[in-house]
Parts: structure tokens; C-alpha cells; sequence
């Protein structure tokens, strides 16, 4: 357990030699979602569309604008298509594009063609940082059952991608809850800075917060997410446990997410002295690399993630859900409050599926700890309000972008029943479209 | 449509059939997509709470050896969670994008908050 020495290929791993990137620009459809090849660097990423609407295939339904928390998808064509009005007032969430009838919304940045290049290069290792929530979706991808568990899996297929350094963000998820617990504890114990705390995991709800609640930004945790951590950690500490040095890695944040593409670019992110990640890519792109390089995903076997920076808890696994940063870190502060071992590590009141959820917890030796963990974002402003108006009496607040957390997440695998539908339905819009179009003119 | 009073028994039967008809089905058909996709949502979260149960052998993370590897007295975080080494690497500052949002309000964008 003690370091690890990456076995990294010397030369290009076999899966991969045949394979060509796809160029710059160039359209690719992966698992029913078209991306643009594009690998944006050094841009303010506050000015580029992540997700955008091919008016061609938009019928006009209205459906991602119920699902836009902002409003920023709206109608701006004469057809009634929708639009995305300004990246300012879009928070990248993606849940527009993932339920789409009509599968009329892509993704314009994709850097997949880029990391097929780097791991082709000798002096680059490449080095992996899969979210929690990634294995709880891909496998859907290979025809597994809906959330199957593909933990081992995944690091055994980015291990036979030739991925230099298999490391887990899920480790950097415990770091968090180090870092974030903590934060809470001086706040509570302290109070110097104001109450409640915000969790900053969700890329989303972050730019969420920057853009419509600016005057909150005190009580968002100064923590990173945990991508933003393991970026800086790998490219440090994780050089110095593997002996390679940071300036030769190329950290690739893999997530559920396509507002984690807007984190990455965000350019105080070079904490480690180099760009901390180099390219984000989700959910559906890892599958459609695993499925480009032939692995027979379903029959691989199960690996461990390489020490150090890849060993992790049921802690950190639970980030991938809805109210599990709150669980996760309630596991820490009952034990910090109370002096106490928490038992069961159980805490199933903060366990959500959607909305607001609120929950007092007694912890001995200290009183009560007052949570509240929310996703969607229209539900986070109603509490992002009462904190605006001084009523809130939360201590911690958790919030989530995606309706149930990341395991949803804008760039998971799309439910297969809406793929169909989307075939369906989109075949029967467009002989509708024709016949009218004929009618009129 | 016609009026009521002159529509015969059978045309006003069948027209209440199909209504009742369109209104039970239309309604299940709806009820039943929401109830796929949070199932779907509902899965996924089982099996996440699953995996915490069955898949990981510690379920702290004050527990996990690694972690209490980087925060040791000779580890890289060795003056612990939230000390000046932290503060460089793992933290950050927010940014005000509010500007942004109001030039476009000005110029007449209507937005759902």
C-alpha cells in the first residue's frame, strides 16, 4: 500500500493503436448524444454554449424548457424551436439535453479526440479521475441492468485504455469531506464566517450561486470539489508518491456532468503550477472510448484503482447521490462533536430523492445540528432566498443541480426508454412537420 | 358543436365514453412516465446505498488509510485539514458573474428568476 510506481505502457497501448481521433470540429454521435470535437484552452469559460439546440431536429415541445432551472432555454425561433439565449444565464446542468424527446440537443465540447492523442504520446501519462457516479451508470452502456455497480470494471477498462495512473476522484471525495467538515467545525465553533454553509461540489449550483446569489458567495464552502482537488493533489503529492513528474501528466476528470467541463476551464484552477485538469469528459464519451478500443466491457475483471490516490470509502461513493456529501460528512462531524464513535454509519434522514429535505440531528455533547439537502435549483433558490432574508436557521446546507444528484446528472447514459421514444417520437414530428409544411405552402 | 339538448342518447354516450376514455388514459400515460423516470433515479440511488453497505470495506472517511497517510505528521498535509498547504491546493474564492446576467436583463431576456 505504500506509494505506487505506475507500470505505465512504453509504448501505445494495443487497444488503441488503430484507432484514429476524430479531428477538430468534426460531429460524433456517442450513446444518443451528438458531440462536436473541441477542446477549448485557456478561454473564459463563462463565454462558450456546452450545450446547444439543432433547431433542424427541434419539434418545438417546450419539454427542456420545464426541465431548465433558469430559463435560459427558451424559444427563439419562428417554428417555436428553442434556443439557448447566453451562456451567462446557462448553468450547464445538461438536463435539457437529457430529456429531449426528440435527442435535438448536443454537446459542443468534447475532448475525447485529444485524449486519444495523448495516449498515444510516449512522454505523456495520462491519468484518470473517475467521479462516483460514473460507476453507477456506465454499464448501462454495455446492456447491464439500470445502476448497476461497475466500479472495478471501469478501472480495469481505463487501465486496458492505456491510461498511465489509474487514480479516483472518490478519494479526493474523502479529502473533501476532511477539508469541508472541518470548514464547518470552525464556522460552527468559531463563527467567523456566516452560517449556513453551502456545500460547493455541484459545478452547477457554484455558477448557479456566482450569477443569481452573488451576495451568498460567503457562505458557499471555499472548499473545491473534489475534482478541483484531486487536479492539484496528483500533479503534487501524487507526483512525488509516483515519481513522475506533474509536468508530464495529463489529468482527465471523467463525471455525470456537463457543467464539470465549465469547472475545469476555470482559469484560477492551476494551483499545482500547471492546468490542473487537463480535459473533462462524462459518463456516455468514457463508453463510446471503451466501445472505439473493442473491450469487451461486461466480462472484464474487477481491478483495484492504483494506491495512495485511488483507495476510498463508502463515504465518498455516496456523493453520488442526493444527500450524500451531508451523510458523508455527518459520518465525520458526529465523531469531531461528540467524541463519540458514530455506530451506524447509517444517517437515512438526509437520504433524498428529489426537492427540499430538511433534518435535525442530535449529536451528543454538542445539541442539534440543523441540515437541509436540496436538488433542483429551483428548490435551492427558495433556500437561497430565506438565507438572503437572514431566516435560515440551517447549519449545512447541500445542494445538487440534477433532480436526485449526480447518478442523473447531465451527462449520464440516457434512459433507454427515452432513446426510444426519441426515435419514435422524432420520426412521427417530422412526417407531422412535413405534412403541415406541404399544407401551408 | 351541437347543442346538447338535440344531441341523441347514443351520440352523447359515445362522446362521454371517449372523453372519460382519453381522460383515464391520458392520465395513466403521464402518471406512468413520471413514475419511470423516478424510478430510474430511484435505482441508480439503491444501488449507490448498496455499494456503501456491500462494495466498501471502511465507510468513514476519517477512516481511510490514505487519508489519514496525506494528513500524518510526516504526510504532504501534515499541519491537517484546512491549514496553509490546504488552503494553497484544495481551496478556492467565488466570482461575481452577476454583470453578465443583468446586461441581458436589460436588454429585455426574460429568465425564470
Amino acid at each position: 500500500m505504500s506509494g505506487c510506481k505506475a507500470k505505465h505502457p512504453a509504448a501505445a497501448p494495443a487497444y488503441l493503436s488503430g484507432l484514429e481521433p476524430p479531428a477538430t470540429g468534426q460531429r460524433v454521435e456517442m450513446e444518443g448524444v451528438t458531440y462536436k470535437i473541441a477542446a477549448p484552452r485557456g478561454i473564459d469559460p463563462g463565454t462558450i454554449f456546452f450545450v446547444q439546440v439543432d433547431t433542424e431536429k427541434c419539434m418545438g415541445c417546450g419539454e427542456c424548457e420545464s426541465h431548465c432551472p433558469t430559463g435560459a432555454i427558451q424559444e427563439m425561433h419562428p417554428d417555436g424551436q428553442r434556443g439557448i439565449v447566453d451562456p451567462v444565464a446557462c448553468v450547464n446542468c445538461g438536463q435539457c439535453l437529457a430529456n429531449c424527446p426528440y435527442g435535438a440537443i448536443h454537446e459542443e465540447v468534447s475532448y475525447v479526440g485529444e485524449i486519444l492523442e495523448k495516449l498515444r504520446d510516449p512522454d505523456t501519462v495520462v491519468v484518470s479521475m473517475p467521479a462516483p457516479a460514473v460507476r453507477y451508470g456506465l454499464g448501462e452502456c454495455f446492456g447491464m441492468p439500470t445502476g448497476t455497480y461497475v466500479g472495478g470494471k471501469m478501472h480495469t477498462a481505463l487501465r486496458r485504455l492505456g491510461f498511465g495512473l489509474i487514480w479516483d476522484n472518490e478519494w479526493t471525495a474523502d479529502v473533501t469531506i476532511m477539508e469541508e467538515g472541518t470548514e464547518l467545525l470552525e464556522r460552527v465553533k468559531h463563527g467567523n464566517k456566516p452560517l449556513p454553509q453551502f456545500t460547493s461540489c455541484c459545478p452547477g449550483w457554484v455558477k448557479f450561486a456566482e450569477t443569481f446569489y452573488p451576495d451568498l458567495n460567503e457562505h458557499l464552502s471555499t472548499c473545491k470539489s473534489p475534482i478541483a482537488m484531486l487536479g492539484p493533489l496528483a500533479k503534487t503529492y501524487g507526483a512525488e508518491q509516483s515519481g513522475i513528474a506533474g509536468k508530464k501528466m495529463y489529468t482527465v476528470s471523467i463525471m455525470p456532468c456537463v457543467a464539470k467541463k465549465f469547472e475545469g476551464l476555470r482559469p484560477e484552477m492551476n494551483a499545482s503550477g500547471h492546468r490542473d485538469i487537463d480535459a473533462t469528459i462524462n459518463t456516455r464519451e468514457l463508453a463510446w472510448l471503451i466501445k472505439q478500443a473493442g473491450i469487451d466491457f461486461v466480462n472484464l475483471p474487477e481491478e483495484e484503482p492504483d494506491p495512495a490516490l485511488g483507495m476510498s470509502t463508502g463515504a465518498a461513493t455516496i456523493f453520488g447521490t442526493s444527500g450524500g456529501v451531508m451523510e458523508a460528512a455527518l459520518r465525520l462531524a458526529y465523531e469531531v462533536l461528540s467524541g463519540d464513535t458514530l455506530a451506524n454509519p447509517d444517517i437515512k434522514v438526509v437520504r433524498t430523492h428529489e426537492g427540499i429535505n430538511t433534518a435535525d440531528i442530535p449529536v451528543p455533547n454538542f445539541g442539534t445540528v440543523k441540515v437541509a439537502v436540496v436538488s433542483g435549483l429551483q428548490n435551492a433558490a427558495k433556500l437561497c432566498d430565506e438565507v438572503r432574508a437572514g431566516k435560515s436557521s440551517y447549519h449545512f446546507i447541500e445542494v445538487m443541480t440534477c433532480p436526485g444528484g449526480c447518478v442523473n446528472g447531465g451527462g449520464q447514459p440516457l434512459e433507454p426508454g427515452m432513446l426510444q421514444s426519441s426515435l419514435f417520437r422524432s420520426t412521427i414530428a417530422k412526417i407531422n412537420r412535413r405534412y403541415t409544411q406541404r399544407r401551408v405552402g | 358543436m351541437k347543442n346538447i339538448a338535440t344531441m341523441s342518447r347514443r351520440g352523447f354516450i359515445k362522446l362521454a365514453g371517449f372523453t372519460c376514455g382519453y381522460a383515464v388514459l391520458g392520465f395513466n400515460m403521464t402518471r406512468e412516465a413520471v413514475a419511470s423516470t423516478l424510478e430510474f433515479i430511484g435505482i441508480r440511488q439503491q444501488s449507490v446505498y448498496d455499494a456503501d453497505r456491500k462494495v466498501y470495506a471502511i465507510r468513514k472517511s476519517q477512516e481511510n488509510p490514505m487519508i489519514k497517510k496525506l494528513y500524518a505528521k510526516d504526510g504532504f498535509l501534515h499541519e491537517g485539514p484546512c491549514g496553509h498547504e490546504s488552503h494553497h491546493l484544495l481551496h478556492t474564492h467565488y466570482s461575481d458573474r452577476s454583470a453578465g446576467l443583468k446586461a441581458l436583463k436589460a436588454k429585455g431576456v426574460k429568465l425564470a428568476l
